[in-house]
């Protein structure tokens, strides 16, 4: 069961980040467009399919990756751990969850003075999507507690 | 396509747009994190800030891969570095400056001591790409680093303020000058010298461009702000994306704050200059090691402010410090004789018929001055302003000259570099901003006369 906290995060307008690493232990980094709870302990994370094939190579190889959720504004910060449930390429239907999802990341960014027109122009269609079990949350918000597990 | 070379990518290091660093640890958990800024430090390595022992750092020690994703702030194109951990520095001049801006920061935020940069962590760049498909629309190539025209035009500019400040007859002119050549030439509208008061340990803004009306006279302690580190650790600092820096910054003072380092946080403090400045450049004033002010700018933009204007801005303070000293050094000493006055020497101004009334009120407990119930000036300015206007009171003098308010021992003034004329430019600029009813004009040189138009009630408490 998610907790609060997490359900808070996972709020339209975050920044999603997404962590892998192949075989050999490289990391690789990508960005998401956007991040839905699916049940109790799966979420769905939503990678452009133009930028993420490194990382859908990684999860292929290792199923393993972090997700990380934070406010632009307050960078209140979480991280999730977990393992790949499954990767497809996004439904129709789920597009225009995906583009909301940009959206208003576009407007919270204006509002800190990143123009709406800059955070647009980044792609986020078609896109990856990967059902991701997680197995532990973590608090990463900067600071003295950055990394302590969210119950 | 030509490979991309990291300084190609200076915009990206500017810590505008966080970057992302994906780390592993020894069982092939992978950790995905923001950095605040990513530092370039040559062609083939880069840096980052450890300030908390985090996951990050300890997946670094088990295995030294590392990802990072960097951004340009003006077209979002996103680049991606392969990197290899290879040490932590804690000193040296890589250290010293990634922890100026910390330091910066942390005192900004009421944080001072408490964040802090325990290690550059330095990593060699294995591959840098660019993340074609990023962009709905490609970016525009990436900027020349350098212009040919641009940097002839920095030269006419460098130039033109030596040549103001060489032919700067006081101190007064001299900073105007300076300031305004900075705004024509570079587009540095926001600009401020602050000298240090030795008496006090602060430093008081003499000259301002950009600000409106608060800006000389305003005060930083040193050490405190952006302004105060640099004067305490006599190091350029240039800060850009400093929206974000105090955003990132906050969210540790929050942390902090439901931690138990709480009592550590002080409340932050407002200091002078733009309330939404994104960036700052700001340069230690300093001759044979012995610091005498500090030039800032500033500026509403991100990255208002690259290398070269940290350069090229060195070199205009190393002219100001030399002119600001030479002024100095030309001030008769307290036992050099009166200088006469010029044969051309304008007539002492006349009092002028009084039709405002102005009360004056002296505190003696803190050394301020307030006219009308509003702050006007303190500490020897304060003192000296007391002086004038209580001999004009009791026996109508008008002209007064440097060497005997150098001889009063009851204003304070240290007996060697007392910058009295730095003193007696912030009180007339402080009297035509809040009391210009009450002028100082020069009647030549190490003379002035003070010229009333109200009626002054003075007051002590």
């Amino acid at each position: 069961m998610f907790a609060e906290r997490l359900r808070r995060s996972l709020a339209e307008g975050t920044s999603v980040l997404v962590g892998t690493v192949d075989a050999d232990g490289v990391p690789a980094c990508c960005r998401g467009v956007a991040l839905i709870p699916k049940d109790d302990d799966t979420v769905t994370v939503y990678l452009p399919v133009a930028t993420a094939q490194e990382t859908v190579a990684n999860v292929a190889t290792t199923r393993r990756l972090a997700v990380c959720i934070s406010h632009p504004i307050d960078h209140t910060t979480t991280q999730l751990k977990g393992v790949t449930r499954g990767v497809r390429i996004a439904g129709e239907h789920e597009r225009e969850l995906v583009t909301r999802s940009l959206e208003k990341f576009a407007d919270i960014l204006d509002e800190i003075g990143l123009p709406r027109r800059i955070t647009r122009s980044v792609t986020h269609w078609p896109a990856f999507a990967i059902d991701m079990s997680v197995e532990e949350t973590f608090d990463q918000t900067p600071g003295p507690k950055a990394g302590n597990p969210i119950a | 396509m030509n490979p991309i070379l990291l300084a190609d990518l200076f915009r990206c290091f500017q810590g505008v747009v966080p970057s992302i660093l994906a780390t592993s640890d020894g069982r092939g958990v992978p950790n995905i994190t923001y950095v605040s800024q990513v530092y370039f430090v040559d062609e083939r390595h880069v840096a980052l800030s450890c300030q908390f022992f985090n996951k990050t750092r300890r997946n670094l020690d088990a295995n030294p891969n590392a990802a990072a994703e960097v951004y340009d702030p003006v077209s979002m194109q996103a680049y991606r570095l392969k990197l290899r951990f290879l040490r932590s520095e804690k000193q040296g001049s890589l250290f010293d400056a990634m922890d100026l801006r910390i330091q910066a920061i942390a005192s900004m935020t009421g944080m001072a001591g408490v964040f802090k940069l325990l290690a550059a962590d330095v990593f060699e760049v294995l591959k840098v790409e660019r993340v074609d498909g990023f962009l709905t629309t490609p970016a525009e190539p990436l900027p020349d680093r350098f212009s040919l025209e641009g940097l002839r035009s920095e030269l006419r500019g460098l130039q033109w303020v030596s040549e103001r400040i060489n032919s700067a007859e006081d101190l007064e002119s001299l900073l105007d000058r300076v300031l305004e050549a900075l705004d024509t030439y570079f587009n540095f509208s926001h600009a401020m010298v602050l000298l240090v008061d030795e008496t006090t340990q602060r430093l008081v803004t003499i000259a301002s461009r950009g600000y409106g009306e608060s800006g000389v006279g305003a005060e930083v302690q040193i050490g405190e702000g952006p302004i105060g580190t640099v004067a305490r650790e006599r190091r350029v600092l240039r800060l850009t994306g400093l929206h974000e820096g105090l955003r990132y910054g906050r969210a540790v003072r929050r942390e902090l704050v439901s931690h138990e380092s709480a009592a550590s946080v002080t409340p932050e403090i407002p200091l002078p200059g733009l309330p939404d400045a994104q960036s700052m450049l700001i340069i230690p004033l300093s001759m044979n090691k012995r610091l005498i002010g500090v030039l800032a700018v500033e500026s509403r933009e991100a990255m208002g402010f690259g290398e070269w204007h940290e350069a090229y801005l060195e070199v205009v303070g190393n002219q100001i410090a030399l002119g600001i000293d030479r002024m100095v050094e030309r001030e008769p000493a307290a036992d050099a004789p009166d200088v006469p006055l010029p044969v051309a020497a304008p007539a002492p101004p006349p009092v002028v018929a009084a039709k405002n009334k102005r009360t004056l009120v002296y505190y003696r407990n803190d050394d301020c001055v307030f006219v009308d119930g509003d702050y006007l000036i303190r500490n020897v300015p304060g003192r000296i302003l007391w002086k004038l206007l209580g001999e004009w009171q009791r026996d109508g003098r008008t002209e007064f000259t440097n060497r005997e308010l150098r001889l009063d021992e009851a204003l304070g003034l240290p007996a060697i570099k007392d910058n009295l004329e730095s003193r007696l430019i912030l009180l007339r600029k402080r009297l035509e901003e809040k009391c210009p009813d009450l002028r100082l004009v020069s009647t030549g040189r190490g003379r002035f006369a003070l010229q009333v138009a109200a009626a002054v009630e003075m007051v002590e408490k």
